[in-house]
């Protein structure tokens, strides 16, 4: 169980998330949903513990992590995949997949979770030895979620994977997401700008604005409209 | 061949060896926090000089080495947590570890002029004498150069084999490229920037050990010039390269070691920094520097 409360992040004079609370079980996806600035981002670097928090907590299954520094809450289980596609762009796609695994949970051999990789996203192995910067978006965007889940995490936030992407990519991606946290069972955070995409596979949504939480609920509740509000409406 | 130009060659390889371990110093403590430990001199001489009078208080060579390079290794921590860390934090990107670095450095000069003595004093031998030599198709080889060049080689390979095949190397590559990245994918920043201040500092003192056994004494001001000649041969071979560090390192030494052979030793510091200019004007990434490769 991931859970905030009451939580406000600063960079100084700008509020960027205004007293969020947010329960987010195992077991199924939550959507972050909102406009360009509107927080999305704030919430998960400050689950992830790299943006400043001003006030409020965040819980992992009822332990107060607030105070901890990130590479303690990494190794809680927190995997963040952070906005704009940040890898290590000079180094090769298998250093990256390598990094990744050594200081995460590892469970199991390396050489076993990078076979498990290779044989989900085939392309990632033809490309083991190339800079993971020279790959297309969609390939950066594969090797991204194995670098998060190779560290066999037990919270998973996704900023904007669909961002940047084609279509048909963006489906692959979303399949493989849904799949890993119907087998996976553990908690998953996807940020998203595209709402219907993201509610359609989401347990429960949270639409943000300007830092503050405009409308929550269930995912099929927030795809047809709640309390007479639309989810158009809410952006607006 | 001359056995003048042989013996300047050789000399020029071996200093140029540890200068390229100074570098190797100064490219660590980039990676991992993009700014340079101008203090690396104060801490050269203070390793020799802590050797020095270590090994007069009746320690057997080898212990009072290994005793000076913990005292300086503990040091680079602490230059680390009180004037870079300090320097970081105080508004955004501020230039002022240059200052305090440097500060540090000039303090411990000051504190090695006070307690040992402002007058250079002899350097042991630790394994072979100025007057040791081998023949090598008649041309005379001192074994202190050897034994030196031989130290500087070896940490240098090690030092690679180290970032190229361990994953605490990769990781100080990571933090390099992604300092942010790096800590939400939980590697120990805090940690890996300050075993790299520590690692750098040890580096230093090893290059300071090796340089005073070639020149045969040591005094607080030593040191000074010889990091900047590490910082031009890492500069030169482009910041951040582990191989730039190397060729730069021997160019930097070889050149100025014939040049101070041939023309005069006054100019053998000029002729370097003539080279660093040169380098900056003509590939300012360095022989080695790479541009970044990406794709948005």
């Amino acid at each position: 169980m991931l859970e905030l409360r009451d939580l406000s992040v600063r960079y100084g004079a700008v509020r960027a998330l205004e007293g969020v609370s947010l329960q987010a079980a195992p077991g199924g996806i939550t959507a972050i949903l909102g406009a360009n600035g509107a927080g999305k981002s704030s919430l998960m670097r400050a689950v992830s513990g790299i943006a400043p928090v001003a006030a409020g907590q965040v819980l992992l299954d009822g332990q107060d992590i607030t105070a901890l520094p990130p590479p303690a809450r990494a190794r809680l289980g927190v995997a963040h995949a952070m906005e704009g596609r940040r890898l290590f762009r000079q180094l090769t796609v298998e250093d990256n997949l390598k990094l990744a695994w050594s200081f995460g949970a590892r469970r199991g051999k390396l050489a076993a979770s990078l076979a498990e990789v290779y044989a989900r996203f085939p392309i990632l192995e033809t490309k083991a030895r190339i800079a993971a910067g020279l790959l297309s978006g969609g390939q950066q965007q594969m090797l991204i979620l194995s670098c998060t889940t190779i560290r066999s995490p037990r919270f998973l936030l996704l900023d904007e994977p669909s961002l940047g992407l084609a279509p048909i990519i963006v489906q692959q991606i979303y399949g493989f997401i849904t799949d890993y946290a119907a087998q996976s069972g553990i908690v998953v955070i996807i940020a998203e700008q595209m709402a219907t995409l993201a509610l359609r596979v989401s347990r429960q949504g949270l639409v943000l604005r300007r830092g503050r939480v405009v409308l929550a609920g269930a995912g099929e509740e927030l795809l047809r409209g709640k309390d007479g509000k639309t989810l158009a409406a809410s952006y607006l | 061949m001359d056995d003048f130009f042989f013996s300047l060659l050789l000399a020029g390889i071996s200093v140029g060896a540890v200068y390229a371990l100074i570098a190797l110093g100064l490219n660590l403590t980039f990676w991992t926090t993009k700014t340079l430990n101008f203090g690396q001199g104060s801490l050269m001489m203070l390793c020799a000089m802590l050797t020095v009078f270590l090994s007069s208080q009746g320690l057997a060579i080898a212990l009072a080495v290994l005793g000076s390079l913990a005292v300086v290794a503990a040091l680079g921590m602490f230059i680390e947590r009180w004037t870079v860390r300090p320097a970081l934090q105080s508004s955004g990107g501020s230039m002022g570890w240059v200052v305090s670095t440097l500060g540090f450095g000039i303090f411990l000069q000051g504190m090695a002029a006070k307690y040992f003595g402002s007058q250079a004093v002899a350097f042991p031998d630790v394994v072979f004498t100025a007057q040791d030599f081998v023949t090598v198709f008649g041309q005379y080889i001192s074994l202190q150069y050897l034994v030196v060049l031989a130290v500087a080689v070896a940490l240098i390979l090690a030092f690679e084999l180290f970032i190229r095949r361990t994953v605490w190397g990769q990781a100080v590559h990571a933090v390099s490229l992604d300092p942010e990245l790096a800590l939400v994918q939980g590697i120990p920043v805090r940690r890996l920037i300050l075993g790299s201040f520590m690692l750098s500092s040890v580096l230093a003192g090893v290059a300071g050990v090796l340089i005073a056994q070639i020149g045969g004494t040591v005094d607080p001001a030593f040191g000074f010039d010889l990091v900047l000649l590490g910082f031009v041969a890492a500069v030169l071979g482009g910041m951040g390269s582990s191989l730039g560090a190397l060729a730069g390192g021997l160019l930097v030494g070889v050149i100025s070691k014939l040049v101070g052979g041939y023309v005069s030793t006054a100019a053998e510091h000029g002729i370097a920094f003539a080279l660093l200019m040169l380098a900056l004007a003509v590939r300012p990434q360095g022989l080695f520097g790479r541009p970044e490769v990406s794709k948005a």
